[in-house]
């Protein structure tokens, strides 16, 4: 449906539902034409299963796949209790995209450092993709990605084999407490990394996770000299619209659905601390 | 062009215009005034200083579907929904209801994407101003330079000179209601001018405050202005420039609706997530954030004060917390200047 009201969803159908963890499931959809619409990595979508509602996801899958669209999804309310629920081939609605996206062409020519917690990893996962895909154009890669256990860490194909034998990249996976079937390293990715002394010169670091982890991550990319401009996060919010006029996710005069949901460090100093 | 008619024949002018479309006209209903589409024997509250509910929801209604779905198995079938609309026209609109329609349609019409929701209607309504004699105690639209006799904006500017009517046309759209009214309006003599109503304003500081309201977010006055706020929302309901809103679904598995329809900032849930994080936890948060929002988020987007000085929330508020009270506790000096 192609309508000039951009609050009406078209259709799409669910070609794929994974479980990733006992909470979070992997869904992918497409149109009848494949990926319904182009987007940057870090841009969000509408998912809408009447007569539960709609929600907004951040798009886990890179833009350089255009059969089909992927949504890592936790299950928090009303809406992703439903869309657990469903099978391929069920219809749903769609629309989108929103937000601005990561930054991909300032990035350019940067090491990329990736802080991910639990469920945290989905939006980021867009951006790695797409910067292994044009891997010429993006310096070193760190991923940093970590969870409450062994069994909350998602994308596990990615995280254990297709990421760590990329080029030049490397991935540092840890979990927060000992668990029998775990060998890897064990602490809160904020320590992590403080352990991993990263160094800033020509890196930007992107991170997503719980705001507790986001907080102390923050403090830690400080205390390793990396300046608020070298910080890149993005933001999860209440929405209705995702067109910045419903009023609910605004930072003072910035919209989260609109203006970000990517902000840098730098940026989100000027803001109310409002998320 | 300018027109008048008797107040006598206002009733014969309604059912003419209303024949094109509906014709909304304050109408009371109830305690209240509110913008009404005419019906026969309706009679027109043309003499009350302001409509209780904004003439806003003429534009932007205060629940509105959108969407029809039908769900078989896996089957989903969309289709868009609502009442078409068509020509329509405001009737009587204050200089202060004409100002909050400039602000909304920057939200809903001045950024991509536009609202076509509100923009059909927007589109499609003629508005008549009728300019204000008298201004309520609790009105102060001069503060933001607004002159209760001239509503720019306007197709039809009107006025009372005694028991007549009198219209000046100035638009094509404002001719056309001229055409439309025939013989019912006669050639009014030139020289009739609106009343020069008694200015409204509270002397309040709006001198550069959006710039000065950027130190004050931290500011301890927020502690003591929210605590009365009982978060009834109905600051936000009267208000003519609120526009949040929320979506939602009604029906069955199989079929059903999606609407939008007016919601409130001061409301607790309004932030709250599936996760049970809120980012603007108590009363206060929200207080501030629609203050704010008023005052020096909106000016920042758009240059303009989001306030139109008209009085509701002051009117409305059971416990006397309203713009002007956080315009006077947070406009001036800051608690270290004292």
């Amino acid at each position: 449906m192609n309508s000039v009201n951009p609050l009406v969803p078209q259709k799409v159908t669910l070609l794929e539902i994974a479980a990733e963890t006992p909470e979070i499931k992997t869904l992918r959809v497409a149109g009848e034409g494949g990926a319904p619409f182009d987007f940057r990595p870090g841009q969000c979508a509408m998912l809408s299963l009447p007569p539960v509602g709609e929600a907004l996801f951040s798009i886990t899958s890179s833009p350089d796949c255009r059969d089909s669209l992927e949504f890592s999804i936790k299950e928090a309310g009303s809406v992703t209790r439903a869309l657990h629920a469903l099978s391929p081939g069920q219809e749903l609605g769609l629309r989108g995209p929103y937000g601005n996206g990561f930054p991909v062409e300032t990035l350019k020519g940067k090491d990329l450092l990736f802080i991910g917690g639990g469920i945290g990893l989905a939006p980021l996962r867009s951006l790695i993709n797409y910067c292994l895909a044009h891997r010429a154009g993006y310096g070193h890669i760190d991923i940093v990605y970590g969870a409450r256990s062994p069994a909350d860490l998602i994308r596990r194909a990615e995280i254990n084999k297709r990421w760590p034998a990329a080029p030049d990249t490397a991935v540092y996976l840890t979990v927060d407490a000992e668990f029998p079937e775990w060998s890897g390293h064990v602490g809160f990715v904020p320590s992590y990394v403080s352990e991993l002394a990263f160094t800033p010169e020509n890196r930007v670091a992107v991170t997503c996770g719980p705001p507790i982890m986001i907080k102390f991550v923050l403090k830690a990319l400080e205390e390793l000299k990396f300046t608020p401009d070298q910080v890149i996060t993005t933001l999860e919010m209440r929405m209705k619209c995702g067109v910045g006029k419903c009023g609910r996710c605004n930072l003072g005069s910035k919209y989260v659905c609109k203006d970000g949901p990517v902000f840098t460090l730098a940026e989100l100093k000027t803001l109310p601390a409002e998320y | 062009m300018i027109k008048s008619i008797n107040k006598a024949g206002l009733d014969r002018l309604w059912e003419r215009l209303a024949a094109a479309g509906p014709l909304y006209l304050p109408v009371k209903e109830g305690p209240a005034v509110l913008f009404r589409p005419w019906a026969e024997g309706a009679a027109a509250a043309l003499d009350v200083t302001q409509a209780t509910v904004s003439p806003k929801e003429i534009f932007f209604p205060r629940d509105e579907t959108y969407l029809k779905f039908r769900r078989e198995g896996e089957k989903l079938a969309l289709a868009e929904s609502g009442t078409p609309a068509g020509p329509a026209i405001a009737f009587g609109l204050r200089s202060c209801d004409l100002r909050a329609v400039e602000l909304l349609d920057l939200v809903f019409r001045g950024q991509e994407p536009a609202d076509a929701l509100y923009g059909r209607r927007r589109e499609n309504t003629m508005l008549v101003a009728l300019a204000c004699g008298q201004p309520d105690p609790s009105c102060f639209c001069g503060a933001f330079g607004i002159n209760p006799a001239d509503a720019p904006g306007a197709d039809v500017m009107a006025w009372w000179d005694g028991d007549v009517l009198v219209m000046e046309a100035r638009t094509a759209r404002g001719e056309a209601l001229f055409a439309a009214a025939g013989e019912l309006l006669q050639e009014s003599a030139a020289g009739s001018k609106p009343l020069a109503p008694a200015t409204a304003e509270f002397g309040l500081p709006l001198e550069d405050l959006p710039e000065r309201l950027k130190s004050r977010f931290y500011d301890p006055a927020w502690d003591r202005l929210y605590r009365g706020c009982l978060a009834c929302g109905g600051c936000t309901y009267f208000c003519p420039t609120c526009h949040c809103f929320d979506v939602q679904d009604y029906g069955s598995q199989e079929r059903g609706e999606r609407f939008r329809c007016w919601d409130s900032c001061m409301f607790g849930r309004f932030t709250l997530m599936a996760g049970g994080h809120n980012p603007r936890p108590t009363q206060k948060e929200r207080v501030r954030n629609r203050f704010l929002h008023k005052l020096q988020y909106f000016p920042e987007n758009f240059g303009r004060f989001a306030c139109v000085g008209c009085g509701r929330c002051l009117r409305s508020c059971p416990v006397n917390l309203d713009i002007v009270q956080a315009i006077r506790a947070l406009g001036g000096e800051t608690v270290e200047q004292r």
